[in-house]
């Protein structure tokens, strides 16, 4: 009986187990961070039963059976799968999966896993952004990713050039931005937090850039920002660094007395008398470089909130940034930029989701002259070294022989005087409703609004008597003259304040569909449009007489002007798009996959007979590692893209024939205002037609340890749109831009990265490999090529745009050596007025004479291939990351040497031709340069390759223990090293210039050199 | 679901369809005025008129080498390498690619073009005086083409309308013969309609008219016909007694002025970017004194420097020599004015044409005042005496009109008069007197080619090539051209 009873109370509890099973409690937390993960999904395998976690990552489940397995997903982080033991109290680690199979990539009008993706596209993310702690966004970008070049400079707030594989038109090589959906330009980055980035894709191919239609034929950047999570708490970081910069290298000059001495020289050559008869009396003389080159100071401070309830998250962020300008420092250089962000997501029911972005930037700004003869820097290394920077009564010393453009640079500083005010305010509304399972519609307002105030002030300034720049007396009174007639004439100074507005919109409607067909076959589908509008206008004044000379009373409404001083002008423009487009992204099994895409376009821009284009594209892929016969290949991936298909390029104006008021002619003394024929229209100018074919190659090996990347393309551009060279005889109206040039260019991109560790050393590293080779092929422009930029006083154009070419090269004379005697001279092609010492120029045509006929490709400004090299390594709790970029082949056209008569020379000068024998390579010194030695030539061209270490950083985060105490999540403390180092044969300042623009690139006119930059920073999280 | 797709698709076409004139973009909004809606009152005939006159304004380069290029100066300026176009005229090495003689083709061309524009849109609406205001559009077209015939010989030739971009390329060049027919036709139908007088300063009238015909027919050796066209111009204008002051702002418009482009220093400009667009004159700023410090002038970029041979070759009696070259070695001795020496400094200067204290404005480069006597009554008189001397009409007015001039410029000391001169000697002296009257105006370099004299005259110049300038080499390349021979 006893027996019985055991036996019932057994069967009982058994049943009452596998009846009632058990309650489990449990924590969930990420398994790095030890942080609690907030809203992970718990499902029971095989029932309808879950749960989420809560603000501490805890969870709880009633009645699991023993047995029951237990599935855990979190975006982000690899699924994780339990089964229950008679635990009731699980801790569950998740590991965040940081494979690269599944990013998932925000591709326009939707996103796309990057394995599933078939076009070309490089990813930069937010891990790679904070590593190397960008001041702005496009440092981020350079090298990181593979087959865009970025030239920039190293003035405050100056746009970069920005290249996605390489360049096809001579306008508008731009690429289009894209922040968070909405469509911006490089401009724009300028304003943008870096810190706020979570990641930034580059869309490189036709397959994905043509959903932007005609304005994606130079690629697409695409930004998007941070945001909150849902179910989370709110978590701080403060980010914080300051640091110095630095110019770290100068150019050699002459000194005062090697300068005398080379004068005197140079006087006498010309049949005049010595200048100086003391030349030792002037020592070293005046360093202007070291006058206007100071160490300038540069802060970054940003703050960030995130976090969200059950259906709302936020980011919020604000951001200081103030960097002073190296040349002349922070009192009349400098950008100072503040940010605030908000962006906001909320469920407004289960169906519909509102996401609200704004970002505010404040931009305040002064600039010096820079990039051109009238640069700070240029007279810095022309101005007089025997002239001191200040005189006995402590004015800005003036030089007695110089009464050309350049001016004492200290002298030049104190007079510039500006004043720049940016406020923009950009974003978007957007709201996503889930129609069905599946198809979701999102309708997206796009915004920007940009505020500029700005104002100059020229004062009196004096830079001696009959001084091209001087407009007052000594004394810095106005210069009063009185004519014949007893008219009294006066000089001024002058104000002027403008206002520009910008304001874009873009609205768009689109409808995401997924669907698949037998669980094999899966669609990702869009179709939509999109319509918006840009416009800008601007209004200025000028007036005159600011009273007591003084930048503090400059402003319109103190200047004394008369009626007729007062002037003002105006500008407006508007143009207006309208877009449809549709993509249909396939795959089978995802190991097959095609995407066929077209965007259909409108634009105002376009001539009357020629108001939409239609571009688009198709793509293939096939993941070869899925196949059956791969198992054998030691690899663990492999994928093989291909993609074709067609873009654009709008960046022209509408056209009309247009009268011109300005035309005017004086009768009795007075203007009468006239007109003439200003413009003639060309309604039949359409798009520039550009033909984009790409493939690629992905592959990881060594268990996904070692991946590479490598893309081939090449791009056609048909219909080049081009201000056209007419017929001299049709006069001097402007005649817009029309379709008549074609151009390629072909080029490797590839990417190799590396992720591994020994021992508790973590590495990962990733090498980047871009290259383009561009060509003209065509220019239907009567003499077959155009002018791009040059340089100098008279203006020499050096750059050229020409068939047969690559674009943007440098076209000048051809040197070969010094003519050493009279006999070498009379038995070279006619070179007229050279002399002994003078520089022989190659007869290229050899017709016996050497003339402009004879001028001839001397460099060219654009690298054979670029390089970036990052590598991270992290060790306990240390953290190193060190960047590095190549440019190779890149020339430079060095055009900084104003070589007047009294202007300071180089120190290659001292090397010169002093008689038969002396020099090979740098003409005699002569007052009358009768031979034009100083003629655009390959003299001036130099090796712009450069190797730099761009980025530096150590890090160090302080242990838990340390966090437990002050009551933070994390705490970093870095060092960095911006441009710590370059390797170049460049003589000048920087090897990286850029003016921005094609047609512009690599000319150094005394280029804003970029500065090293030491800094010391802390990142906290709390 | 369907249906959901259905609403979806209509509202997304229905709001297509609206937006259908998006992208239509009116001139208007830009506040832009086209072409179409223009010519519809007499005052845009005005203001057009007015637009034809305004490329006068930039011809200061056409100037600065009708010197530069003879025997009277020299280039000058900062360096030997200072606007080298120049330099290289100077120094008869200039070849097809030269900016500033592409300048010149250009601008004269769009002078023509707007010419042209006026008389493509000439019947649109009817105004009283018409006729008149048209007659100064083609005298202006004269003047335009007149220029380019005595700067390049054969040029292409177009009347009916402005080009547009389709007729690039498509144009050749004619016999200078067939470009001087169409000049005297313009000129014959000016001197048809324009009147005696005009309201206003600056404006041509009948005799203006009359003044270039005669011009453009001696540069033919039409002789008579030219003497003819002169004499409607005789006696209606008078020299003025002091020769200098005519070059002075106060002597401007005057008895003696025919033919005067104007210019003020009132436009304000800036402008480095389009020095030519001020409605001062950009040519002023180039002959002045390097830095420069003193009174009565300001400074300036040292071009267009008279040498001393040319100084020297006046009489000192001659009240011209003084009012024509200023010798700056001994103004600055006797003023204390100081300067630098520019390239080629000679220690003269172009004393009619040069920067004057106060009379400019703005950016003062840009600005001078200062108006270019294009045809003076001495200038009429002197090529008058030409017509009836060559022509073998009358060689006793030709003295008259040549005696004229010089009792001007030698203050009536009647032992200056030229008496008993007939023939070729009377041609040279009236040719000799050309170069006393009328040198550093922008004509010593066209007499010298059109009387032959250029090859004895200039150092380096080659007969058969130097007697027009090259056709620019980007019009030689664009437009398939032919060059001019032995460039």
């Amino acid at each position: 009986m006893k027996k019985l009873i055991y036996i019932i109370l057994f069967s009982l509890t058994t049943m009452v187990s596998s009846i009632y099973a058990q309650n489990i409690n449990g924590n969930v937390s990420d398994a790095e961070s030890g942080l609690p993960l907030v809203g992970v999904n718990i499902a029971v395998e095989g029932l309808n039963k879950g749960a989420v976690t809560d603000f501490d990552g805890n969870f709880n489940l009633s009645g699991v059976e023993v047995d029951a397995n237990l599935i855990f997903t979190y975006v982000g982080y690899k699924t994780l799968s339990r089964s229950i033991s008679e635990e009731s109290n699980l801790i569950i680690l998740m590991e965040t999966d940081l494979s690269e199979l599944d990013e998932v990539v925000v591709i326009g009008y939707g996103t796309q896993k990057l394995s599933d993706i078939s076009g070309a596209v490089s990813t930069v993310s937010n891990e790679a952004i904070e590593a190397s702690s960008p001041v702005r966004v496009e440092d981020a970008l350079q090298g990181q990713a593979s087959g865009i070049n970025i030239i920039s400079s190293g003035s405050p707030g100056s746009k970069p050039t920005v290249l996605i594989r390489g360049i096809t038109s001579y306008a508008g090589n731009d690429p289009l931005v894209v922040i968070d959906g909405v469509s911006a330009v490089i401009d724009d980055l300028n304003s943008l937090n870096p810190n706020d980035i979570q990641s930034v894709n580059v869309l490189k191919d036709a397959a994905l850039a043509s959903i932007y239609g005609v304005k994606g034929g130079s690629g697409v950047i695409v930004i998007t920002t941070k945001s909150g999570k849902k179910n989370s708490k709110t978590s701080f970081t403060f980010n914080t660094s300051v640091g110095t910069q630095q110019v770290a290298k100068t150019i050699d000059v002459l000194n005062a007395t090697e300068y005398a001495a080379i004068l005197n020289e140079a006087s006498v050559a010309a049949g005049e008398g010595i200048i100086f008869s003391d030349i030792n009396s002037f020592g070293l003389g005046t360093d202007w470089q070291n006058q206007v080159l100071v160490e300038a100071p540069i802060i970054n401070h940003s703050i960030t909130a995130s976090g969200g309830s059950q259906n709302t998250s936020y980011y919020v962020s604000a951001a200081y940034l103030a960097q002073d300008g190296v040349v002349g420092g922070g009192h009349h250089s400098y950008f100072d930029r503040t940010n605030f962000t908000t962006n906001l997501d909320t469920d407004l029911n289960e169906k519909t989701r509102l996401l609200v972005n704004t970002n505010y930037t404040n931009i305040k700004a002064e600039y010096l002259a820079e990039n051109g003869i009238n640069s700070v820097l240029s007279n810095a290394l022309n101005f007089d070294p025997t002239v001191s920077a200040f005189d006995q009564n402590g004015n800005y010393g003036i030089s007695e022989t110089i009464t050309q453009e350049i001016v004492n640079p200290l002298a030049q500083i104190a007079n510039t005087y500006n004043e720049n005010n940016t406020n923009k305010l950009s974003g978007k509304i957007e709201l996503q409703y889930e129609l069905m399972s599946d198809l979701k519609v999102t309708s997206r307002l796009g915004y920007t609004y940009v505020d500029i105030y700005s104002k100059n002030f020229s004062p009196f300034v004096y830079y001696g008597v009959g001084h091209n720049a001087t407009n007052a007396n000594s004394d810095l009174t106005p210069i009063v003259t009185i004519d014949g007639e007893g008219n009294v004439t006066s000089t001024h100074n002058r104000v002027s304040e403008s206002y520009t507005n910008y304001f874009n919109y873009t609205y768009e409607l689109y409808a995401n569909y997924d669907f698949n067909v037998n669980e094999q076959h899966n669609f990702q589908t869009v179709l939509g449009f999109s319509i918006g509008e840009n416009k800008g206008d601007n209004i200025t004044a000028y007036n005159e007489d600011i009273p007591f000379n003084s930048w503090s009373y400059a402003d319109i409404s103190s200047a004394m002007g008369n009626a007729e001083q007062q002037t003002s002008g105006s500008w407006q423009y508007v143009s207006r798009n309208l877009s449809y487009f549709g993509r249909v992204l396939y795959d089978f099994n995802e190991k097959y996959y095609a995407s066929f895409t077209g965007r259909v376009d409108g634009s105002t821009s376009f001539g009357a007979n020629n108001k939409f284009a239609f571009f688009p594209s198709a793509s293939f892929g096939w993941v070869i590692s899925k196949e059956d016969f791969f198992d054998s290949l030691p690899l663990d991936y492999m994928k093989f893209r291909a993609s074709y298909g067609s873009l654009g390029n709008d960046n022209i104006n509408p056209q009309f024939s247009l009268i011109s008021t300005f035309p005017s002619y004086t009768f009795n003394g007075t203007i009468v205002n006239g007109s003439a024929l200003g413009s003639i229209p060309n309604d039949d100018v359409s798009w520039e037609n550009q033909i984009q074919a790409n493939i690629g190659l992905d592959t990881r090996m060594f268990n996904n340890k070692l991946g590479l990347s490598v893309d081939y393309f090449k791009k056609t551009v048909d219909d080049l749109l081009f201000s056209p060279n007419l017929s001299l005889y049709l006069g001097t109206p402007y005649y817009p831009t029309t379709n008549i040039g074609k151009t390629e260019s072909s080029g490797i991109d590839a990417r190799i990265s590396l992720n591994t560790s020994i021992g508790g050393l973590e590495i990962s590293s990733n090498l980047n490999f871009t290259t383009s080779e561009n060509k003209v092929l065509e220019i239907n422009n009567g003499d077959r090529y155009i002018w791009g930029a040059g340089y100098g006083i008279p203006y020499t154009s050096i750059v050229r745009f020409e068939e047969g070419f690559t674009p943007g090269y440098f076209y000048g004379y051809a040197t070969n050596g010094i003519f050493q005697s009279q006999d070498e001279i009379n038995n070279h092609a006619t070179q007229s007025g050279a002399a002994p010492g003078d520089i022989r120029f190659v007869d290229v045509n050899n017709d016996g004479i050497i003339n402009d006929s004879d001028r001839t490709k001397i460099g060219d400004p654009f690298p054979d291939f670029t390089l970036g090299w990052n590598i991270n390594l992290a060790y306990s709790d240390f953290d190193l990351s060190v960047f590095t970029y190549a440019s190779v082949g890149n020339d430079i056209y060095r055009a900084y040497e104003r070589n007047l008569n009294y202007t300071n020379r180089f120190a290659s000068t001292l090397d010169r031709w002093t008689g038969p024998g002396t020099s090979f390579e740098e003409p005699r010194v002569t007052f009358v340069d009768s031979n034009n030695n100083r003629r655009a030539s390959d003299r001036y061209i130099e090796d712009g390759s450069y190797l730099r270490i761009k980025n530096i950083q150590l890090g160090y985060s302080f242990p838990e223990s340390v966090n437990n105490i002050i009551g933070t999540n994390e705490i970093r403390a870095y060092f960095q090293v911006k441009n710590a180092l370059t390797l170049t044969n460049y003589s000048g300042y920087d090897p990286e210039i850029s003016a921005g623009g094609v047609l512009d690139t690599g000319i150094d006119r005394g280029t804003y050199p970029q500065p090293r930059m030491w800094s010391l920073g802390l990142n906290i999280k709390f | 679901m369907k249906s959901l797709s259905k609403i979806l698709l209509i509202y997304m076409s229905l709001f297509a369809y609206t937006c259908a004139d998006h992208v239509d973009y009116e001139a208007i909004e830009g506040y832009q005025i086209t072409a179409d809606v223009y010519f519809q009152s007499e005052s845009d005939y005005e203001a057009a008129l007015i637009g034809t006159y305004d490329p006068l304004q930039w011809l200061y380069l056409n100037v600065l080498i009708g010197d530069i290029a003879s025997d009277n100066s020299l280039c000058g300026g900062e360096s030997a390498t200072d606007v080298i176009g120049l330099q290289q005229i100077d120094d008869y090495t200039h070849y097809p690619a030269n900016d500033n003689l592409k300048s010149i083709w250009q601008w004269l061309y769009e002078g023509v073009n707007r010419a042209n524009y006026m008389h493509e849109n000439k019947d649109l609406i009817e105004f009283g005086n018409k006729d008149a205001l048209y007659a100064e559009v083609y005298f202006l077209r004269a003047y335009y083409y007149f220029q380019l015939v005595k700067f390049f010989g054969d040029v292409p030739l177009f009347t009916e309308r402005r080009l547009s971009a389709g007729d690039s390329g498509t144009l050749v060049r004619v016999p200078k013969e067939e470009v001087y027919n169409q000049i005297e036709i313009d000129l014959q139908n000016a001197v048809d309609n324009l009147p005696n007088s005009q309201g206003q300063i600056g404006r041509v009238n009948k005799y203006t008219a009359y003044s270039l015909l005669g011009k453009v027919l001696l540069y033919q050796d039409k002789f008579s016909e030219a003497a003819a066209a002169f004499d409607n111009v005789i006696g209606i204008y008078s020299l003025v007694q002091d020769y200098g002051n005519q070059f002075l702002r106060l002597g401007e418009n005057g008895p003696e002025s025919i033919f005067e482009i104007q210019y003020t220093n009132t436009s304000n400009w800036w402008d480095w970017g389009c020095p030519q667009c001020s409605e001062g004159n950009f040519g002023i700023i180039h002959t002045g004194p390097r830095g420069w410090s003193g009174p009565t002038y300001a400074q300036g970029w040292s071009f267009n420097v008279p040498t001393e041979e040319f100084y020297n070759s006046f009489e000192d009696d001659d009240t011209r020599k003084n009012a024509t070259v200023l010798d700056m070695v001994a103004f600055a001795a006797s003023t204390g004015a100081s300067y630098t020496e520019g390239y080629e400094h000679t220690g003269y200067y172009n004393n009619k044409y040069i920067p004057r204290a106060g009379e400019s404005g703005a950016q003062t480069e840009l600005n001078y005042l200062t108006n270019y006597r294009a045809i003076r009554y001495a200038d009429v008189l002197l090529m008058a005496a030409e017509a009836y001397n060559r022509g073998g009409l009358n060689d006793e007015i030709a003295r008259d009109y040549l005696n004229q001039v010089r009792m001007r410029a030698f203050e009536t000391e009647p032992e200056y008069l030229i008496e008993g001169l007939t023939g070729s000697a009377l041609t040279e002296a009236i040719w000799e007197e050309r170069k006393f009257e009328l040198s550093m105006e922008g004509h010593r370099f066209f007499d010298l080619v059109r009387t032959g004299q250029a090859p004895i005259k200039i150092t380096g110049f080659i007969e058969g090539k130097h007697e027009v300038f090259p056709i620019p080499q980007q019009e030689i390349d664009i437009s398939g051209l032919t060059q001019n021979p032995g460039y």
